[in-house]
């Protein structure tokens, strides 16, 4: 399975791309929203983007909404990481189409329960 | 505005469990600073701004030596790995924005969270100080601050 990682941060991205190859990912960065999907026209979907909110050039909910405009990308699962974490962005974030939301910090143990709870899981990690 | 709910508590709180989660991987890294602050040879400072209904900057404050280490511990470097400015300034910025985010969401802001900025120059942060914490992370100071700005 493949996921792509989406955050300015390279620490970040390095922390989540390490978590999800430790379950079996490939994993293709991103440094914004709008590098994510030049990544999407070059590699074809994902499995999963795993998406911060606050980047440069173009942000993540943006990025959300421009995903779920195009029906080749539908079966793309969307998951917000981000250290935005008041109710109306949430809500926000889960009405553009996003299927779940992590809060920055995290543990590995947070992402592995959200993609089991998403049946994104290889078969040996499924908890 | 609910700024008023912020207290050094939560403050140390949220440091707490940035660090925990975050940076060291376990708890108890991060502990208050006992006795007088002692001061910094060669500052780094990050901070980000808390945009909304109260408008305010969380920012991080160490010696250039610790952030380095900081940087070092995020970024899961070996001691034989370099560490450029790019990853400091990637890393260090990175911690003060997500202690900041979640200070964002006890202030509740109803307002977007900026991106990062780090400086060596202490003057380039600003503002009424409504909060601050001195940490000590494995035996060396760290300060957080909540502004609040005009």
């Amino acid at each position: 399975m493949r996921a792509l990682v989406i955050d300015d941060s390279r620490a970040m991205r390095r922390i989540v791309g390490g978590i999800l190859r430790g379950f079996g990912y490939e994993t293709i960065d991103a440094g914004n929203g709008q590098e994510a999907l030049d990544a999407l026209a070059e590699h074809g979907p994902v499995e999963l983007a795993c998406i911060d909110w606050n980047m440069p050039v173009m942000d993540g909910l943006t990025f959300v909404n421009r995903v779920r405009e195009q029906p080749d990308l539908r079966g793309i699962t969307l998951m917000m990481v981000t250290t935005e974490s008041e109710h109306g962005h949430i809500v926000r974030a889960l009405a553009a189409g996003a299927h779940e939301y992590v809060i920055k910090p995290f543990t590995a143990d947070a992402i592995r329960d959200k993609l089991d709870l998403l049946g994104l899981l290889p078969m040996e990690e499924t908890v | 505005m609910t700024a008023t709910l912020l207290t050094s508590g939560l403050v140390l709180s949220v440091a707490e469990e940035v660090f925990a989660a975050l940076v060291d991987g376990e708890e108890g890294k991060l502990t208050p600073w006992i006795g007088a602050p002692v001061p910094f040879a060669e500052p780094v400072v990050a901070w980000v701004d808390l945009a909304g209904e109260w408008s305010g900057r969380a920012v991080l404050l160490t010696e250039r030596s610790t952030a380095d280490d900081l940087a070092r511990a995020l970024l899961r470097l070996d001691p034989s790995e370099a560490l450029g400015d790019e990853d400091l300034v990637d890393a260090f910025g990175e911690i003060a924005n997500v202690v900041g985010g979640n200070i964002k969401s006890i202030v509740a802001t109803n307002g977007d969270l900026g991106l990062p900025q780090v400086s060596t120059t202490i003057q380039d942060v600003s503002g009424t100080v409504i909060e601050e914490v001195l940490l000590s992370w494995r035996g060396r100071l760290m300060i957080v601050r909540v502004l609040h700005l005009p």
